[in-house]
């Protein structure tokens, strides 16, 4: 028999009563479903569904955005990235473009792409122009710009790589005084490539419930149930509750490509700070093509919040799951999707705009999380 | 970004594949799933051009549906926005 989400609900619904229990989610395709399919308010009170680390495009250093705006306004240069890249505010004098977006009304190339073989295409298509692709996502999306690259690119092609692993944020939260946090539900489609077993830490490291789900709320559901049980019954282990595309070990041609074509480095996350090996960088063979090495940097000394969150925006501990989207003070009051101030509410995985797309509106008054 | 959509197998050439999802068709990289047995009919997960892994018929249909559900929400959402 299989279950539905009911099922899994009422199941839920029928274990015994707990204290609060905070279940984190590091993945804003989770979140988004989360949502959307409203199982907050569908869950008992005592459990909070927390959105942690999952937006790469919100973390995606401010240097790295400013470096490619700076890019993009050279007249010989189209600057390719994916589509939310191009609203992320940098900080930057009044008057001076803000983003991408604002860099193309100024004159630059900006063209958004859906996938890396666009940005081949368009490289193909003009071989007099340098084509930048900047590059930020986390595992599932860095594998497809290594194979991108393993398969050769034209020469004019250069990749500005601001690529992401998922678990050593989360290794960096719990091996902090306060993770904020008592189960982890791992991202489905970073286990589709990288293998489940990259979560096992969580449970023999740390000792806290863990299970991988996908995007559909019965499986979010299916895992939600699972580390509550794991956490009543006081033993945890790794669930996977996404077997049909988590295969043990993962997707191993997309590890070894990664591996060929990238290395891991210790990486900046905006606001956060330096996370070791917590980064991609392309290998020497690719030097040709990295835009870090091809082209100078851009970026002065002297300009003011480099490297920061927007004035006033509190992404940094939203996405730390520290608070809640709607507890930063500029939530639907300076800060919705049509004037976004900071990344969260831009990137399509930013939680604050998957909340104001589920139509959260309120602000919320004190501090829940910790 | 990650959530990633399944997609059927109409055609296959060697490292690329002619996929579609409900009418729509696309083309697809197997270069991720090259080790992989891939057939005509199969269902991929495709993530930004690229498949990631092979799943079943029955996985490719809930999650389409999904898809949909939220895609419905969120034109109804935007509609409550615009109107507001
Ligand atoms: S509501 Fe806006 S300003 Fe506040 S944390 Fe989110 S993105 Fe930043």
């Amino acid at each position: 028999m299989t279950l539905t989400a009911q099922d899994w609900l009422d199941k839920i619904r029928a274990l015994p009563p707990t204290r609060r229990v905070r279940i984190m989610n590091v993945c804003g395709g989770h979140e988004r479903s989360i949502t959307m399919a409203g199982l907050r308010t569908a869950l008992p009170a005592n459990i909070e569904l927390i959105p942690g680390p999952g937006c790469p495009v919100c973390v995606c250093p401010e240097e790295d955005v400013y470096q490619a705006m700076q890019l993009a306004l050279r007249a010989n240069v189209v600057l390719v990235a994916f589509g939310d890249m191009l609203r992320v505010p940098v900080n930057v004098a009044k008057g001076e473009p803000r983003s991408l977006e604002q860099a193309k009304a100024a004159g630059a190339d900006v063209r958004p792409i859906a996938s890396p073989r666009e940005a081949v295409l368009i490289a193909r298509q003009h071989p007099q122009r340098q084509v930048v692709f900047f590059a930020a996502g986390f595992e599932t999306t860095t594998a497809p710009v290594a194979a991108m690259l393993l398969e050769g690119v034209p020469e004019n092609l250069f990749v500005l790589l601001s690529g992401r692993l998922t678990w050593p944020a989360v290794a960096m939260l719990l091996d902090s005084d306060t993770p904020g946090f008592d189960a982890l539900v791992a991202p489905g489609h970073v286990a589709t490539i990288m293998g489940p077993e990259e979560w096992a830490f969580v449970v023999e490291k740390h000792h806290m419930p863990a299970a991988v789900a996908g995007f559909t709320p019965l499986s979010l559901l299916a895992a939600t149930y699972s580390v509550l049980r794991q956490l009543l019954e006081g033993e945890c282990f790794l669930d996977n509750c996404y077997p049909e595309v988590v295969r043990p070990g993962g997707n191993r041609t997309a590890q070894a490509q990664l591996m060929q074509a990238l290395h891991i480095v210790d990486a900046n996350w905006r606001g956060i700070g330096i996370i070791p090996a917590s980064g991609y960088a392309l290998n020497a063979q690719f030097a040709a093509h990295d835009a870090r090495i091809r082209f100078a940097d851009f970026d002065t000394a002297a300009r003011k919040h480099a490297g920061q969150m927007p004035p006033g925006c509190d992404c940094a501990r939203v996405v730390l799951g520290r608070i809640y989207p709607n507890q930063c003070k500029l939530y639907g009051a300076a800060c919705t999707p049509r004037t976004p101030i900071g990344p969260c509410m831009v990137s399509d995985e930013g939680a604050c705009r998957i909340w104001w797309a589920g139509g959260i509106r309120e602000r919320a008054t004190g501090t829940v999380p910790p | 970004m990650c959530l990633g959509i399944p997609m059927q197998i109409v055609a296959i050439d060697g490292y690329n594949a002619r996929c579609t999802a409900k009418g729509v068709m696309r083309d697809v990289s197997l270069f991720l799933l090259q080790d992989e047995p891939l057939a005509v009919n199969d269902y991929v997960i495709v993530h930004v051009g690229y498949a990631i892994q092979k799943m079943t018929e029955q996985e490719a249909h809930s999650t389409w549906e999904l898809l949909d559900e939220m895609l419905a929400l969120e034109a109804g959402e935007a509609d409550a926005a615009e109107s507001s």
